[in-house]
């Protein structure tokens, strides 16, 4: 059989069963694990039970944050899922995450034109390259007087952690066009910016937005941080919160949904990009 | 080395290493009554009373948060930690816990403070820098309901902050007026200027103790009854040190756990109620305000949701008195207070 060979070529059904295997034998251990615990200490909280995950999940899906459950009025689901803890949490985390992506797109401008025009980069792209190297979370205390706690010091903790890596792999892409393009942009007559939008950016657009694709786990990385420093609401200070009483049943359906939207986010980009960039292969 | 004569060597090594001593973990975390443990290893007390015993003891710093977790998932035999987390954390997780020693209680090292000259009845309504659903919250809703303004508690709006940034991010920012945390970021805190404490744990003396937690299924091992008298042993001596006519030295390698100096580490010592002796701690063990303060604890963390979504009463989760009486339900104990190790080491037994 040659099915260990570079040139083996699995049928669809084995290869589907395989890409399915790891998820199955985790989630198998998984079940086994916290089935041995919970027979051991019915009051096991560090694995809790499937059944257990869903009926917390489906309680923060419908019931709102906060202590006491107040009086109980009878809604429709809808209504009661945009007032839930779930919602309020993740409508908390996506706007800042929105946010931040959002202003990496002037960070992509930045390191374009720091690549385009020589004077901009030897200005711009020694000290980028030094502070790419800065850990920004120890910096936080400078963070607190510049930003304050609210916030603006979330989504600047962000763009400090993640900005200079996008600024300097746009450098990257836009010098990796070919020169001869730009001197026949320029022997035919266009612009500076005509060359350095139409040309260059054109070109490098699709890789840029798989950069900051790459890059969506940082952001959700620093947002996590900064959530579980200073907040009062989001997806990361819920789990904080739940941490201190060792809320798992909680805590591991929350970490799968944050998994699940950060997927979706991604597939998203990476859809719009073949939509909007058909004649681009890798 | 061949693959096969590896095999050996580590068939060489087995009996040796399975043939050890009993090994025992002791989890603790940065905080004024806990650093002693990092001194009890350090200086080799505790070696030769785990010697005695003919057990091997590790003590392993962790941050406090972790310690509870490496406690509740059973990582860990011994864990320092509050009287509100031990019943919260591993009782409340179904994790059957006795306290085996009582090392004090905070006398002021836990504060409410405040910008401006703000007052309680002020707060409400006002962000508070906190570390959520910790003894920090107990104590200002203590406070408040000390006051007469429990019924403000509901409109207390908390922002909260994680414990290592919480100094930084209260003094940065004047617009935050309040602020709740503990020593050695509450001296930090009260340096700066118009800055004042409205409420602290001096005010609330007894209620929030400092443990050391074991599991009571270890402590009913022939090897875990000799392990709490090694660490109980050793605990002693220790404050011995600490109050003798020349404690410095001892108190300055204690400071170092927490790269504290000794000033500080001083300063932190005094609003903090030791129980230097056993028979001090045997006492408030025994005494009958300990089930008023847990009666009030166990309120509190229900009243937070803190004994878990699933527990419908706060008496599911039963704790065991010094005297065999019991709060909550008695086939339900989970959380145990043994003065017998501290009465040992008072009659000179260990």
């Amino acid at each position: 059989v040659n099915f260990l060979r570079i040139d083996a070529r699995p049928a669809r059904i084995p290869a589907w069963a395989l890409s399915w295997f790891l998820f199955a034998a985790g989630v198998s251990a998984y079940f086994f694990a916290a089935q041995a615990r919970h027979r051991e200490n019915p009051d096991e909280r560090v694995m809790p039970t499937v059944s257990q995950m869903a009926t917390a999940f489906e309680a923060a899906a419908t019931n709102p944050p906060g202590d006491q459950d107040g009086a109980e009025s009878p809604k429709s689901w809808l209504e009661r899922f945009r007032s839930s803890m779930l919602a309020t949490d993740t409508l908390a985390t996506a706007r800042r995450f929105l946010i931040s992506v959002a202003l990496l797109f002037p960070a992509v401008l930045l390191g374009l034109h720091m690549a385009m025009f020589p004077y901009l980069g030897a200005f711009f792209l020694r000290f980028f390259q030094f502070f790419d190297k800065i850990v920004a979370l120890s910096l936080l205390p400078i963070l607190f007087i510049a930003f304050g706690i609210d916030e603006l010091s979330k989504i600047a903790l962000i763009l400090i952690g993640v900005a200079p890596t996008v600024i300097l792999d746009t450098v990257n892409l836009a010098n990796s066009v070919p020169r001869e393009q730009i001197v026949k942009g320029l022997t035919l007559g266009a612009g500076d910016f005509t060359i350095a939008y139409r040309i260059v950016l054109k070109q490098i657009w699709p890789r840029v937005m798989n950069s900051i694709r790459l890059n969506l786990k940082a952001v959700m990385l620093f947002l996590f941080a900064g959530e579980m420093i200073a907040s009062t609401d989001g997806l990361a200070y819920r789990i904080a919160l739940l941490r201190r009483h060792m809320g798992m049943e909680t805590i591991l359906p929350y970490v799968l949904w944050v998994a699940f939207l950060l997927f979706a986010v991604d597939l998203g980009m990476s859809t719009l990009n073949k939509k909007l960039h058909p004649w681009f292969v890798e | 080395m061949s693959f096969g004569r590896f095999l050996i060597l580590l068939a060489a090594l087995a009996p040796a290493t399975f043939a050890q001593k009993p090994t025992f973990t002791v989890g603790w975390s940065v905080y004024v009554g806990w650093n002693p443990y990092y001194y009890m290893q350090k200086s080799g007390i505790l070696k030769k009373w785990a010697d005695k015993y003919g057990v091997s003891v590790k003590v392993q710093r962790f941050d406090y948060a972790p310690s509870l977790d490496a406690f509740v998932a059973k990582n860990i035999d011994a864990c320092a930690m509050t009287n509100m987390e031990a019943l919260d954390m591993p009782a409340a997780a179904g994790v059957d816990t006795t306290a085996i020693i009582l090392g004090d209680y905070s006398n002021g090292n836990d504060a409410v403070m405040v910008r401006g000259g703000l007052t309680l009845a002020q707060i409400p309504g006002k962000q508070v820098l906190i570390v959520e659903k910790t003894v920090s919250q107990y104590l200002i809703e203590r406070g408040m309901a000390m006051n007469g303004l429990e019924g403000q508690i509901k409109k207390m709006k908390y922002l909260n902050t994680s414990d290592s940034d919480i100094a930084a991010a209260f003094m940065t920012n004047p617009d935050k007026q309040v602020v709740v945390t503990w020593k050695p970021m509450a001296s930090q805190i009260a340096k700066a200027k118009d800055v004042r404490t409205v409420f602290n744990s001096s005010q609330i003396p007894g209620e929030i103790l400092d443990l050391l937690v074991v599991r009571t299924e270890v402590l009913k091992r022939p090897d875990g009854d000799k392990f709490a008298k090694a660490i109980t042993g050793a605990w002693y001596e220790v404050m011995g040190q600490m109050t003798s006519a020349a404690p410095d030295k001892a108190l300055t390698a204690i400071a170092e756990g927490s790269q504290d100096t000794l000033a500080s580490y001083k300063e932190q010592l005094s609003t903090t109620h030791m129980f230097y002796t056993p028979q001090s701690a045997v006492q408030q063990v025994s005494a009958p305000d300990l089930k008023q303060t847990m009666d009030l604890v166990r309120k509190f963390c229900f009243a937070h949701a803190l004994l878990g979504d699933k527990t419908a009463s706060p008496d599911d989760v039963g704790i065991q008195f010094a005297d065999g009486s019991t709060l909550g339900k008695a086939d339900r104990v989970r959380l145990r207070f043994s003065p017998a190790y501290m009465q040992a080491a008072s009659q000179g037994k260990l």
